[in-house]
């Protein structure tokens, strides 16, 4: 086991980790800031994936396919909040979060519906396609390529979070939604909003994941546990934990697959138990 | 022997200080008011005593035996009970069940399952003396969230009640109540706490000098004082803290 | 209140003499419908006790339930002799064994936490069927082939017989539904209604919580293992599918279609669902997608269930009168 090919599979851990955290901090965001846990996000991620795979098939371009798809499916994810989980949002949690399961349910039947359960396919541009050195080993460029656009998606949330007014009204409604909307926010406004950055933050991770993990019916549910595992460890609503969470997440499935294949999902999930017993509100999250 | 001892006791949340260095001594039998300014930390020490919180410094001795940072569960097992100043009740349960659900836990029946609670006949038996007591006994089979708010607070002090304990912390019992329902209140509050020790937090003056032997002025999360009705009275610190206030003496 | 009483045991006289002249005047294709609800409505009811009564909403009760499964499948196949009953015995005993597992972590968070968590440990049952598949035989599954089982007075059994399995599925399942209905009925019934109505009262007044949300999961484990084992015993053949996410979801549809309010909701429930999706399925190969949206307009225009509008209906009618 040579060091060049340690530091690859750290490397591919720290891809797959942003990846995570680009599906992961919507989810967080959301549950912090509304107590929904957002079933449906991973179907985002997953609705996110077959588009990119539709456009790049009839535009040509799989640029235009990253900057559209995410809009679309932001917009879809306006759709459910607005009209969807606002109704039920009367009947409760448990309510809610079988509502966000129906409708993970249902995009996914609808996923197979218009695109059929066999794997697509969808195709590297060029210029990304290839590998350059990297410590004694030729690192895929893709995987450099994911990692660029999900530090310049954090460097984004980091400003839009700690520099903008809007920044701070969202930090204070995941804090206390109610004082926030005391103080003459419009709340129902700002859930909107982060509700659909949020799935189109997934939307982006499904485009990026497309070429690069299998585009198939069943990634929603793939990535969905390894989202929880995320967001249990890091904490509710916390970005700095769900970052962190992911890079763990990242590094143990990396090396799991190699050196413990079958072991690496009972590991990660020992994990989640462990820290749940020991500090159950996650690294990063408020007690309770 | 006390019945209640409170030794330095310190609560912080996030830096702020809500209790800061309380400490108190009740004897059994002894009917003790708390009374303070809002936000004094009277019902945070009332949420520390009974185990919902724990203390940051300091021990709480109930009958001699340290009870710091049990769990609510066993110091009502022990005999500590209270009561809520918002109302906490079982809301979609019938007012029968309400007081019958304490009696179950108090008899240590909660995980039985080989006997019907048709069978049981006494523990309904004993749930309707406690609601003539509480004069709730007519909406026995109603369900509690209907209940008017003054008898939701007798329910709510027969609940607490009905767990059998030999101290009683009651928490703004009269809180929202018309001066008949506290007339009446005071005298139901008195006869349930014949035997008993009994700790009140209040803001109504006429139910504190009535009721108490004793009385602790919270300030601040500090004991401004503590004495006799007569001693709170013509304390001058007592009343500058409460100037400015509608109470008056 | 006498006359209730007589008309309910009239009722369930009636409802008894049904399901026991059924195997002689319904054909065998309706009669194998009629034992699936059977058990599904034994694993339904299990799930209705923990969301409905407990307040406990999970995403992951297949796991109890395959338990239950592949422990019959394992035995039959490593043991040939065991009696039926005992084996149904020992794979529930299993999957309450993993129900108190699973529950000793899960019970401790509320809510969305305490559901995530049901999935994350389902996911992991799952992948234990799935990769030690030299027990389980992962994605093949694994076929049994019943004998005959011995019963006192009456002799030996033959267990491949539909007209048989009937009669084992419906007596295991009247038997434990009566009694969960009795189980409702008593001191712990209440603790559970008690806890779920206010918890945070409920620690004050001197009830575990905690405890008390245990036994329950591990109670409701115990009882999706029985469905899952008589599920095994019907199919003779146990698979990946016992133990998935789609069984999960399956019985979480089922729970809501039927209404958790109700003690029947569970056997209405598994019914319409079984009903419905052998009708849609018929006509058009995207049913799973109507489901779902049945699912979400239930949710969001009638979450009660069925029992739910049945009540609204008869309230409606009674009130017009």
């Amino acid at each position: 086991m040579g060091a060049s090919l340690l530091i690859t599979q750290a490397m591919h851990g720290v891809v797959y980790g942003m990846l995570l955290f680009l599906v992961s901090a919507g989810l967080t965001l959301v549950f912090g800031m509304m107590g929904v846990l957002n079933i449906a996000h991973t179907a985002f991620y997953m609705l996110g994936a077959y588009l990119a795979f539709s456009v790049a098939v009839w535009t040509g371009s799989f640029w235009l396919a990253l900057l559209v798809v995410p809009i679309c499916v932001g917009l879809v994810g306006a759709v459910v909040e607005r009209f969807f989980l606002r109704k039920v949002h009367v009947h409760g949690h448990g309510y809610e979060l079988m509502l966000t399961y129906g409708i993970f349910f249902a995009l996914g039947e609808v996923v197979k519906m218009i695109w059929g359960t066999f794997p697509l396919a969808v195709r590297v541009p060029d210029i990304l396609a290839g590998s350059i050195p990297f410590f004694g080993n030729a690192y895929p460029v893709y995987r450099l390529f994911i990692l660029f656009i999900s530090l310049l998606v954090l460097a984004g949330l980091a400003l839009l979070l700690m520099r903008t007014r809007i920044g701070i009204i969202i930090r204070g409604a995941v804090f206390d939604a109610e004082m926030v909307d005391i103080l003459g926010q419009n709340v129902p406004l700002v859930f909107l909003g982060v509700f659909s950055i949020g799935s189109a933050l997934a939307g982006l991770a499904g485009v990026a994941a497309a070429p690069f993990l299998t585009t198939y019916p069943g990634m929603g549910l793939d990535i969905m546990i390894d989202c929880f595992v995320v967001i249990v460890i890091g904490g509710l609503g916390s970005l700095g934990g769900a970052l962190l969470a992911s890079l763990m997440i990242g590094e143990l499935q990396s090396f799991g697959v190699v050196f413990i294949p079958d072991l690496a999902l009972v590991l990660e999930f020992l994990l989640m138990v462990f820290i749940l017993a020991v500090r159950p509100q996650g690294l990063f999250g408020e007690k309770g | 022997m006390t019945h209640l001892e409170i030794i330095d006791l310190h609560k912080d949340f996030s830096g702020l200080h809500v209790i800061s260095g309380v400490s108190l001594k009740i004897a059994p039998g002894e009917r003790h008011a708390v009374i303070g300014p809002n936000g004094a930390g009277k019902s945070t020490l009332f949420n520390l005593i009974s185990g919902r919180y724990r203390p940051n410094k300091g021990r709480i001795l109930f009958k001699g035996e340290d009870i710091t940072g049990w769990s609510p569960l066993k110091i009502n097992r022990r005999g500590l009970a209270r009561s809520f100043q918002i109302t906490n009740i079982f809301k979609n349960m019938t007012v029968l069940q309400n007081i019958e659900n304490a009696i179950l836990a108090r008899k240590g029946m909660q995980f039985k399952m080989f006997r019907l609670l048709k069978n049981m006949p006494e523990v309904p038996d004993e749930a309707r003396s406690i609601m003539e007591t509480i004069s709730v006994a007519e909406h026995a089979d109603a369900p509690a969230g209907e209940l008017s708010y003054g008898l939701q607070r007798a329910l709510e002090i027969g609940i607490a009640l009905a767990t059998g304990p030999n101290l009683l912390l009651l928490d703004e019992p009269t809180a929202g109540m018309t001066k008949e329902e506290t007339r009446e209140a005071v005298t139901l509050i008195e006869k349930i706490t014949e035997g008993k020790t009994l700790i009140i937090i209040e803001h109504d003056m006429d139910v504190v000098f009535s009721l108490a032997d004793q009385i602790t002025v919270l300030n601040y999360g500090e004991i401004l004082a503590s004495g006799t009705p007569q001693d709170i009275k013509n304390n001058p610190d007592v009343k500058r803290a409460y100037l400015g206030n509608k109470i008056c003496f | 209140m006498k006359n209730n009483k007589l008309i309910y045991l009239a009722i369930g006289f009636v409802v008894l003499v049904l399901l026991a002249v059924f195997p002689f005047i319904l054909p065998k294709l309706q009669l194998n419908i009629v034992i699936e609800i059977a058990f599904f409505s034994l694993f339904v009811l299990s799930y209705t006790l923990l969301l409905g009564y407990g307040g406990l909403l999970s995403f992951g009760h297949a796991a109890f339930f395959g338990i239950g499964g592949y422990l019959t499948a394992i035995i039959i196949r490593s043991f040939p002799g065991v009696h039926l009953l005992l084996v149904i015995l020992i794979s529930a005993a299993a999957a309450a064994l993993a129900a108190f597992w699973v529950g000793f972590f899960c019970v401790r968070r509320s809510g969305t936490y305490f559901a995530l968590l049901t999935l994350a440990f389902n996911q992991f049952f799952f992948a234990v069927a799935l990769k030690w598949s030299s027990v389980t035989g992962g994605d093949d599954g694994l076929g049994i082939k019943l004998g005959d089982m011995y019963l006192p007075f009456v002799g030996n059994i033959h267990m491949h017989s539909t007209t048989n399995m009937y009669y084992l599925v419906m007596a295991v399942v009247v038997l434990c539904m009566v009694g969960c209905w009795f189980l409702l009925k008593t001191p712990f019934g209440n603790t559970v209604a008690a806890v779920k109505d206010n918890e945070d009262r409920a620690w004050f007044i001197g009830y575990n919580v905690l405890r008390t949300k245990l036994t329950l999961f591990t109670i409701s484990g115990l009882i999706a293992g029985i469905a899952g084992s008589l599920f095994v015993l019907f199919e003779e053949f146990v698979s990946l599918g016992c133990i998935n996410l789609v069984m999960s979801t399956q019985v979480l549809f089922m729970a809501f279609i039927g209404g958790t309010g109700s003690f029947f909701g569970p056997i209405l429930g598994s019914a319409v669902y079984i009903y419905f999706t052998e009708w849609i399925s018929g006509i058009t190969e995207n049913w799973e997608f109507f489901l779902g949206v049945l699912f979400i307009l239930l949710i969001m225009y009638a979450h009660r269930g069925l029992i739910g509008i049945i009540g609204f209906v008869v309230d409606r009618f009674r009130t017009s009168e």
